[in-house]
């Protein structure tokens, strides 16, 4: 099979999956208390991870720019820069990175050592649908947090930020928290949270996918998890592009 | 012909993997109450047979039959309902790793929302039925390979399923546990007029379920008893996979009498 056909075929399969997905959630069963197990072990899991990304993220940025405003003579803007930085771009992917690598290998690799081990024909064999059981609450989960999870990465951020301002830059906390809220508007959040509601559904989905096409053994599953995280981490940021800019188009601009 | 004496039909199912064949018009059907022995060499199609009968993967060509159902265009939705009839027994046992032997043994009725004292009382006489009570609150990481079949074999028990289908469940395990397999197959076969489809390539397998049976006496208490002490066993046939094509199809003594080099280097 060449390239082209290999990528057509995978697109067709990642594309029954979400069907598959897409019309068992309108039938029963739903299986609510995993999807709210997964909530927790997928999204507050990566509670600590999120929280020293958006840290120091909103720290560095205070840190780089400020230099360059000061060269402008406008380092008094400096948390509008981080806030805007981070509402816009870097909270949702740094945010979604973080679970493509952690969360995405993770479903990957879970999936895959089940289907390896013959626990997903078992899971048929008794009657489970396991895209209802297995696949479905894992992407209800991370559509649901990821969201959650870059507005936190959003706010650390900007009080990293804040530190630096006060102890490395000297400038009064009320001045970078004025510049800060000057630039957070609802079109700004609203963008900012329709980023990781995509990137969670892509992050999930690609797990998922790579998972349940594991071939090989325990050698596949480390291929698939591996693959996962490569995947779902490009599409992020090449969908991040493409969002980027019907955001602006649609929220941002005057 | 369709008639409701069998529990499993096939009728020329042909499968095929890319340009590997796996099955090539294989026809065979197992009555009720009766116990097929599948045997053959590794990557013979063996395993494939028993997924095909629980719709895990569907034929090429041909017509899958269970319980009088032709089965072959089914949707996932109505093959649930067929599954609900058969108990698998995986080779390795694939048990969920994440769950208890009690919660794996539960599965399928938690699923059903049995309420939870049902499902207790089911899940303890299947552990008993294996022998393996001691073990209800133990993960499967801290078994061995047989008590982990002989959960398995638990785990598909429940609901009372009229078909059952076990794959390898011997192999790998030393002689007497698999001999306990082999025995817990028996008592199925024999006491509770389960019908099945045994895949094996183990002759010592071959020899237990053909020439032994279970009869409980008077006092409740299970023996043992050899073919042709006093009855000829009639429920266990063979049949012999190469290439994609069944190549045998009898009893044991059938199966002896071949002159097939194949079939003579598989018994000798």
């Amino acid at each position: 099979m060449n390239l082209i056909t290999r990528v057509l075929v995978e697109v067709q399969e990642l594309t029954l999956l979400i069907w598959r997905v897409v019309r068992g959630l309108s039938r029963s069963p739903r299986y609510w208390s995993e999807t709210v197990r997964q909530m927790d072990t997928l999204g507050f899991g990566s509670l600590a991870i999120i929280l020293l990304t958006g840290t120091f993220t909103g720290m560095v940025l205070a840190l780089n720019s400020a230099n360059t405003l000061q060269k402008f003579g406008v380092q008094s803007v400096t948390g509008q820069l981080v806030a805007t930085s981070l509402i816009r771009e870097l909270g949702p992917v740094l945010t979604c990175l973080m679970l493509a690598g952690r969360v995405g290998s993770g479903i990957a690799a879970e999936l895959g050592s089940m289907l390896v081990s013959e626990q997903i024909d078992a899971m048929r064999a008794l009657g489970t649908d396991p895209i209802k059981k297995l696949v479905a609450p894992r992407i209800i989960a991370l559509v649901a947090m990821a969201p959650i999870l870059t507005v936190i990465c959003d706010f650390v951020g900007v009080l990293g930020g804040l530190f630096v301002s006060i102890t490395l830059l000297h400038q009064p906390s009320t001045v970078y928290m004025a510049s800060a809220r000057d630039a957070v508007d609802y079109n700004e959040i609203i963008g900012g949270l329709i980023k990781p509601t995509v990137f969670g559904f892509i992050i999930a989905i690609i797990g998922c996918y790579k998972g349940l096409s594991t071939t090989g053994g325990t050698v596949g599953v480390g291929r698939s998890t591996t693959q996962s995280v490569v995947v779902a981490s490009i599409m992020v940021i090449a969908v991040d592009f493409l969002l980027s800019k019907l955001i602006i188009s649609l929220l941002l601009e005057p | 012909m369709t008639n409701n004496f069998n529990a499993i039909e096939f009728q020329d199912v042909s499968l095929a993997f890319g340009d590997n064949v796996i099955l090539n018009r294989v026809s065979f059907h197992v009555r009720y109450g009766e116990s097929k022995i599948v045997m053959g060499g590794s990557g013979t199609g063996k395993s494939t047979l028993l997924r095909l009968v629980l719709g895990l993967l569907k034929p090429d060509s041909g017509r899958i039959l269970v319980d009088g159902e032709d089965i072959t265009n089914y949707n996932e939705e109505q093959l649930m309902k067929v599954r609900s009839k058969i108990g698998m027994v995986f080779q390795e046992g694939a048990l969920f790793d994440s769950l208890s032997v009690y919660d794996n043994v539960a599965y399928r009725l938690r699923e059903q929302k049995v309420p939870e004292e049902t499902i207790q009382a089911v899940v303890m006489r299947m552990l008993r039925f294996v022998d393996l009570e001691d073990a209800v609150g133990k993960m499967p990481n801290e078994l061995s390979g047989g008590m982990r079949r002989r959960v398995g074999i638990a785990r598909a028990l429940v609901g009372n399923p009229k078909i059952i289908l076990y794959d390898e469940p011997t192999a790998g395990l030393d002689p007497i546990t698999a001999r306990t397999i082999c025995e817990l197959a028996l008592k199925l076969r024999d006491l509770e007029e389960v019908s099945s489809i045994f895949v094996t390539h183990r002759l010592q397998d071959m020899e237990v379920l053909a020439n032994e049976y279970v009869i409980r006496d008077d006092s409740g208490n299970l023996i043992f008893e050899h073919e042709g002490d006093r009855l000829c066993l009639i429920n266990t046939k063979f049949i012999m996979l190469k290439d994609g094509d069944i190549i045998f199809s009898g009893t044991d003594e059938e199966m002896k009498l071949e002159d097939n080099p194949y079939i003579r280097r598989f018994l000798s």
